[in-house]
């Protein structure tokens, strides 16, 4: 959360131009594809926007706007996909996803916010340790007895909510994989939900509580390497713990890897190939999670000299993210031809189910996610491969709905057939 | 106070419920437009509405005139003069009307208000056509810019926007609908004049662009044959481009040992009829593109290096040569320019073939890392006039710096269309945000400076410019009283 001068010095330097509305103008190659915001592209109004989120934010510090209905609307409707933050950063110096993240909080710190189900969520943190309520003894019953996580080992595998409870073969297919990669790993014993959703509500006690306990978890397996196949765990662990401990994600206990990362460097390592033909068009969906967002966190103390020097700032732009891992081991795969979707990379569209917004307004959030899939049928892909069980849930639940034909993966499902 | 129950019940019922609110935090959204020099007499619009067609806009404006309620209509919402400055205001947000038709054997296209820019060029593109991409970005309004001026460095060789206005639809600021040009005759918008007196320059007059003369809901644009190669995308976040085929393009970087010798290769390169954009630039834009993702503190690195060697006599041109219709096309331009250049005792160095200002304008509004801020005067006029009107605002920045950013005492950012027939000239001022007063004493004082010359500026105070310009505000008023008798078209 940023400090108050530091959110009206960030809000106030906000030129309006609308970029943030849009993809980069560069890679827009036809007139269906071109906007990057979901709220903007459903409700049009300028408050459903990053540039109205951050006059919002100004005009609500200086005490002459309120939380309203549509400003709740519109807040809480925003997935934090980041998109219109990269977007305004490729000519701008403007932290507009921190300070929509920043509303959010001072939203709740007056008792506006955060959404019911946003407040029934952290009730089941805070009494199961997972999202869904579900007891906090089952959330290892994913495993088989052929999974065998060591008792020591340099990397420990932090299997995520979404995986342990509702998609169980997401974290079978990741054990199975690091089997296969010759990798020993451990998991913790007493792994609490990474508080993704916490941090993106603006509920930062509770994600503090969390994040303290996993670290410690972490740190007393001793453990040097963290790997997720949860593109939100990742985010939170890499991103959200540091932010929140006002230290930088290289400050941190462990190195969080993606699965992909992992298997990535195997690759280019010559350690690791894929020998079985999978054969399959698909396209790659980012998540955002693992893509613009995923950039390491560095702490800094707000120090500015005129005129509007940000000193010593390291300014995450977007382009670091996880990008090329993903689609080099779809192309590495025997069979798989991979195409993409106009809005790729940094450009992604989000498939709405990000920021709390699955939750609160499932309506909004499969309509998001119906806009990917119309997407990605225009590929003529068979399939859609994405990296978070959250962004396969949603565009599953589209493709089953509209029968559209167009299978769903998750990465590690694709790379285990394929091995 | 707010506008009527039944109004917005009415409201409510031409555009359904869910596209109008009157919420506060909507209308306070659509307080402000976009660029730096906010217009201090902004308020917050009653409500804001989002029609989806030209019969939904014409429903809202006669509503408005039934409840005397002033009304403003935006798209990007760019422009600065349009931010409601009446109690009551309706503000018409015109982004959902974004229907998109081209006709590629007479090369022209049809847009509403939402269609973007860069929407427009990649449809085209797909077509081996193309359209111009102003300078404030590709995600700009194709139809507001272009009837405000619709300039783009490809100006050189597609000319100004609004000197080719099509066929249009207008809503009437009493709400009825009139149809202009060949669309008065049927549903063809190829043509921009048809029986009658043309109105369009009414359109492009100040007091129309400012939203004051009702609103356009559909306009017909010409567009240009391009190539059929693509113009391929690369790179990721900030650093993006477009590659542009070798075979069709060539960038040359060329410097002069003096203003003059810049100048007579313009012209001559007018007379010489190549080139698909020819101009300076600025070193503000020269350090923003050098400086690229290296933000604020990497901008004024760049700038300090760049003070130091800057020479302000010297002028250095961009120009892009195209070898439009036939590849041998792109070596007769080179050669002939090549001599231009050499006759003007002029420096050519190629420069990477690779764009992204031209063609989708992705790097627009780069120029605010400085601090978020900025004013512009613009000119149009002979490139000889331009400079003059260069040297009045170098000598008012030099009042006013710090805060705000010179430019080394170098001219502004020559922009000739039309091959060099008509130059723009912009000059385009940064500061942050504490110092906002500043520029806007800058821009009054470049002002009154143009007006003791006779210089003719984009934003006049129009009380004040009106008497030297043939009282054209007196005609304006007395047109808008025609077509306004109930003054709800964003009224003074």
């Amino acid at each position: 959360m940023l400090e108050v001068e530091e959110y009206k010095h960030q809000a106030e330097t906000c030129v309006r131009c609308s970029y943030c509305k849009f993809i980069d103008l560069n890679w827009i190659t036809s007139s269906r594809f071109v906007r990057q915001c979901p709220i903007d592209t459903r409700y049009r109004f300028n408050l459903y926007s990053a540039h109205g989120l951050l006059h919002s934010a100004l005009a609500e510090l200086e005490g002459t706007l309120e939380f309203t209905p549509k400003l709740m609307d519109a807040l809480w409707k925003c997935t934090l996909c980041g998109g219109c933050d990269i977007r305004c950063k490729r000519n701008l110096d403007v932290e507009v996803l921190q300070v929509i993240e920043t509303l959010r909080r001072r939203c709740v710190e007056q008792g506006k916010g955060p959404m019911p189900e946003h407040k029934v969520l952290a009730d089941n943190i805070r009494n199961s340790h997972n999202k869904y309520g579900a007891p906090a003894g089952e959330r290892l019953g994913w495993m088989r007895k052929e999974i065998k996580p060591v008792q020591k080992a340099d990397l420990v595998y932090f299997v995520g909510c979404a995986s342990s409870y509702q998609q169980p073969e997401l974290a079978l297919a990741t054990a199975e994989l690091l089997k296969k990669a010759g990798t020993e790993f451990m998991v913790l014993d007493d792994e609490w939900c990474c508080g993704h959703e916490l941090f993106a509500t603006g509920q930062l006690e509770l994600a503090r509580e969390v994040a303290d306990h996993n670290i410690k978890a972490i740190e007393n397996l001793g453990a040097q390497t963290v790997i997720t196949s949860d593109a939100e765990c990742y985010k939170t662990l890499k991103v959200d713990y540091p932010k929140i401990l006002e230290k930088s994600t290289e400050d941190m206990p462990y190195t969080i890897l993606h699965i992909t990362e992992y298997i990535d460097q195997l690759m280019k390592d010559g350690k690791f190939e894929f020998k079985k033909s999978v054969p399959m068009k698909v396209t790659y969906h980012d998540p955002c999670n693992l893509a613009r967002l995923s950039e390491p966190w560095f702490h800094w103390e707000p120090h500015y000299e005129p005129p509007n020097i940000a000193v010593g700032k390291v300014w995450r732009r977007g382009d670091k993210g996880i990008y090329d891992p993903p689609r080099d081991i779809l192309k590495g795969i025997p069979g798989i031809e991979l195409v993409e979707m106009e809005r790729a990379k940094d450009n992604a569209w989000c498939c709405g189910a990000g920021g709390g917004v699955g939750l609160a307004f499932p309506d909004f959030a499969l309509w998001t996610a119906g806009e990917r899939i119309e997407e990605a049928e225009t590929t003529g892909a068979e399939a859609i491969v994405s990296c978070c069980p959250q962004c396969k849930a949603i565009l599953s639940r589209v493709t089953e709905a509209k029968k559209t034909g167009m299978k769903v993966y998750d990465i590690t499902e694709v790379m285990l057939r394929a091995t | 106070m707010g506008i009527p129950g039944e109004a917005y019940q009415a409201l409510q019922s031409i555009v359904g419920s869910d596209w109008v609110s009157d919420d506060p935090a909507v209308c306070e959204a659509d307080h402000l437009c976009a660029s730096g020099g906010y217009p201090k007499d902004a308020i917050r619009p009653a409500c804001s509405i989002e029609p989806a067609s030209g019969e939904e806009v014409q429903a809202i404006v006669k509503l408005a005139n039934r409840y005397r309620l002033p009304y403003v209509a935006t798209s990007t919402y760019y422009l600065g003069e349009t931010s409601p400055r009446k109690e009551n205001t309706i503000l018409i947000d015109l982004k959902r009307m974004n229907k998109l038709e081209i006709d590629e054997d007479n090369l022209y296209a049809i847009v509403e208000p939402g269609v973007c820019f860069s929407a427009l060029q990649a449809e085209l593109f797909k077509m081996g056509l193309c359209t111009f991409v102003p300078g404030c970005g590709g995600h700009a309004s194709v139809l507001a810019n272009t009837l405000f001026t619709g300039d783009a460095p490809t100006g050189w060789r597609h000319g100004l926007g609004y000197r080719r206005i099509l066929a249009a639809e207008w809503v009437l600021p009493d709400g009825e609908m009139l149809m202009l040009g060949s669309r008065s005759l049927s549903k063809d918008f190829f043509w921009g004049e048809g029986p009658g007196p043309d109105l369009r320059g009414l359109l492009r007059g100040i007091s129309g662009r400012k939203s004051e003369l009702g609103v356009i809901t559909k306009l017909g644009v010409k567009v240009f044959p391009f190539i059929s190669e693509k113009l391929e995308p690369e790179g990721r976040a900030f650093h993006t481009h477009l590659n542009l085929p070798t075979n069709r393009f060539k960038w040359y970087n060329v410097r002069f040992p003096a203003k003059e010798n810049a100048i007579n290769t313009i012209l001559e390169l007018g007379r010489c009829e190549i080139c698909l954009v020819v101009m300076t630039v600025p070193p503000l834009f020269r350090t923003v593109a050098r400086t690229r993702g290296a933000g604020c503190g990497g901008f004024w690195e760049g700038w300090a290096q760049l003070g130091e060697k800057i020479n302000p006599k010297q002028l250095e041109l961009r120009i892009l040569l195209f070898g439009i219709g036939a590849e041998k096309r792109l070596a007769y331009e080179e050669k002939v320019l090549l001599e231009i250049v050499e006759e003007n005792e002029g420096s050519a160095r190629e420069a990477p073939a690779r764009d992204e200002t031209n063609f989708m304008a992705a790097d627009a509004i780069c120029a605010c890392v400085v601090g978020g801020r900025f004013h512009s005067q613009l000119s149009y006029e002979s490139i000889d006039q331009d400079v003059k009107f260069g040297d009045i605002v170098i000598e008012m920045t030099n009042k006013h710096k710090p805060p705000i950013l010179e430019e080394y005492g170098t001219t502004n950012w020559l922009c000739p269309y039309d091959l060099g027939y008509i130059t723009k000239a912009e000059c385009l001022r940064m500061t942050d945000v504490e110092h906002v007063d500043e520029l806007n004493l800058w821009s009054l004082d470049c002002q009154e400076a143009f007006l003791k010359q006779g210089a003719y500026t984009n934003f006049p105070d129009d009380e004040v410019f009106g008497a030297v310009w043939g009282n054209y505000h007196e005609k304006e008023r007395r047109i808008k009283e025609a077509f306004d008798p109930n003054n709800v078209s964003h009224p003074k």
